[in-house]
């Protein structure tokens, strides 16, 4: 029998117990989307709606110092489930949440398609779900600092401003409604990143694409109800689709004359096909028929 | 000794086309190299054996533990694969952390071993440069620093010895020795046939997807019989060896070259050998030089494969 050397490193210590095998993906995908350009001005650029947002809870409480300001509107300042509502499911929120997608989704799968780097990946223990869950869980930590985490300090702050719990008994419900809304607008935004992410090894692309097929379904709409006149049409874009679902968490009037499971239905059908999409997408080698 | 890999009717099909057909073999501890032209299957065998296709027909079993489909095992295995991987736009060290991470090494475990295989490819000085700027030959070391920095039992290089000038290879080439000397097992795959005979003579020869020969590669030549043995000789005095070959019953024929070598063919090198001492002593012949041109790999290969 011959005599073994030991020449390199020899490691008798245990691996790490691996709860989340998924957390390395995700930090080091959170540390590299901040180094983009730009990145960090667009990340803050989202927190402006929650500043306003906040800026009218104060004013809220304190009408009658704001009186000058409000004497105008049409209709009158109150904060409530719509409040809530207009935040997240606002134009504007909801536009900067797929700029932040531009930045922070468009690489995730496409990179490492085009790097070759899903092998490196899939010769370490790692299964696909954890692959999917580190991918997943950057979309997550992007958007719920967005959604959620401003959504519940708008809460709280409204507690504080109004130094009862009266908001509270109004509306038990409420933080449900924001912490089940935003988390369902982040897990459509999740799939749809990481659909669109797959469908090209150029990052570029799928940037183009995130921001195209967000703002082309909102036109087909808009032309389709231009010509037609039908409120179902409304069923063909994200946003409106978004909106009318975000009604119906918050339990205010619908924006669009279609019933709201429609929208869920379509919304949980686009992520059925993402999820099958990707899993056969993304696998270790690439396989040439 | 017991195998280490064990393939049983291993089987791969891309759509129509064959990339492996029922490949049953075992691979011991050592260096083994996979050997093929291009096309043959040998990357289809070594992502069968890493676990990162599965197969169609057919079990691979790695220390007893099926592959597929068990990532926990792959913590045990280190591949390198042929094409680049990487994610460009991290630094060489980084990259290294990342893998080290997720492997389940803890921080400070992760940045021993990354300095320590940065150190073993002799890319310590260029660890903080992004790997979009490397050249091949530092991103063949790269990969092949993530291939071995969690310290694998396996380990499983594709076409290693690509893009390295020689200085790298011959450095990489004592790399994968030394992982021989410590019991572990090296799967080398090549089509340049120099590079494994310089690493190993246990190779494992695919053509058209299936396993050719396995073994020692002088023991397999010897089981070439449809090809006598060629030896070469060169000496003071070779037509008066050529008739004392000519005499002997294995000696099938013997040519002359004009620079005054001459090659014999024989069915039975061993006996050819054992007694070509005693014929030169005998006729006073002096040897300036003695070689067996078909005895190495290039020959099994090419007499295997046809070519």
């Amino acid at each position: 029998m011959s005599i073994k050397e030991k020449g390199y490193t020899h490691w008798d210590g245990e691996l790490e117990s691996r709860r989340f095998p998924w957390s390395p993906i995700m930090r080091s995908g959170i540390r590299l989307t901040f180094k983009k350009k730009f990145f960090k001005l667009f990340f803050f650029l989202n927190l402006i709606p929650a500043v306003v947002y906040l800026a009218g809870i104060y004013i809220s409480e304190r009408l009658e110092d704001f009186e000058f300001m409000i004497r105008e509107a049409s209709m009158p300042f109150k904060v409530n489930p719509a409040y809530f509502n207009s935040f997240l499911s606002g134009d504007y929120l909801l536009f900067m949440i797929v700029m932040i997608l531009v930045f922070a989704g468009a690489g995730l799968i496409a990179d490492d398609l085009k790097h070759n780097s899903l092998q490196l990946y899939f010769s370490r223990p790692l299964k696909k779900r954890d692959y999917f869950m580190g991918k997943t869980s950057i979309v997550f930590f992007f958007l719920l600092i967005v959604t959620l985490v401003p959504g519940l300090v708008l809460f709280l702050m409204k507690l504080i401003f109004a130094g009862n719990f009266k908001f509270i008994q109004d509306y038990p419900w409420l933080p449900l409604s924001i912490i089940g809304y935003s988390v369902l607008l982040t897990a459509f935004f999740a799939c749809y990143a990481l659909f669109l992410s797959a469908l090209s090894r150029n990052s570029r692309y799928v940037a183009v694409m995130t921001f195209g097929m967000y703002l082309f379904s909102d036109i087909l709409y808009a032309i389709f109800n231009g010509i037609f006149r039908k409120p179902a049409f409304a069923l063909m874009s994200i946003k409106a689709n978004l909106q009318q679902i975000g009604a119906a968490f918050f339990g205010v009037k619908l924006p669009y004359d279609v019933p709201w499971m429609y929208s869920f239905v379509l919304l949980v059908l686009f992520c059925g096909v993402a999820v099958i999409f990707l899993s056969r997408r993304v696998r270790g080698v690439e396989v040439v028929r | 000794m017991s195998a280490v890999i064990s393939v049983e009717k291993l089987s791969k099909w891309y759509g129509n086309v064959l990339g492996l057909s029922d490949v049953t073999l075992d691979i011991e501890a050592g260096i083994t190299g996979i050997l093929g032209p291009n096309g043959a299957g040998k990357s289809t065998f070594l992502k069968l054996i890493t676990g990162q296709i599965k197969s169609n027909i057919g079990t691979v079993r790695l220390q007893g533990e099926t592959v597929w489909n068990n990532p926990s095992l792959f913590a045990r295995i280190g591949f390198c694969p042929e094409q680049d991987a990487f994610f460009e736009e991290l630094s060489g060290k980084c990259f290294l952390l990342h893998m080290l991470k997720l492997s389940g090494f803890s921080g400070e475990e992760c940045e021993r071993r990354a300095v320590r295989a940065l150190e073993t490819v002799d890319l310590t000085g260029a660890g903080g440069r992004v790997i979009r700027s490397y050249s091949r030959g530092m991103r063949q070391r790269i990969k092949i620093a993530q291939s071995i920095a969690h310290d694998p039992d396996v380990l499983i290089m594709d076409e290693p010895l690509n893009g390295l000038d020689p200085l790298g290879r011959r450095k990489i080439i004592r790399l994968i020795k030394e992982f021989k000397s410590e019991g572990r097992t090296v799967i080398v795959s090549s089509h340049v046939l120099p590079e494994i005979e310089a690493m190993t003579n246990q190779i494992v020869l695919i053509h058209q997807g299936k396993i050719f020969a396995q073994g020692d590669i002088h023991y397999i030549r010897d089981l070439i019989e449809s090809h006598p043995h060629m030896i070469s000789i060169k000496c003071s005095r070779p037509r008066l060896l050529a008739a004392r070959f000519i005499e002997e019953k294995d000696v099938i024929d013997v040519r002359f070259h004009e620079d005054g070598e001459m090659i014999v063919e024989t069915n039975d090198r061993d006996s050819f050998f054992g007694r070509l001492p005693s014929l030169l002593l005998k006729n006073d012949i002096d040897i300036h030089e003695i070689s067996s041109p078909d005895d190495n790999l290039q020959a099994v290969f090419d007499y295997l494969i046809g070519s």
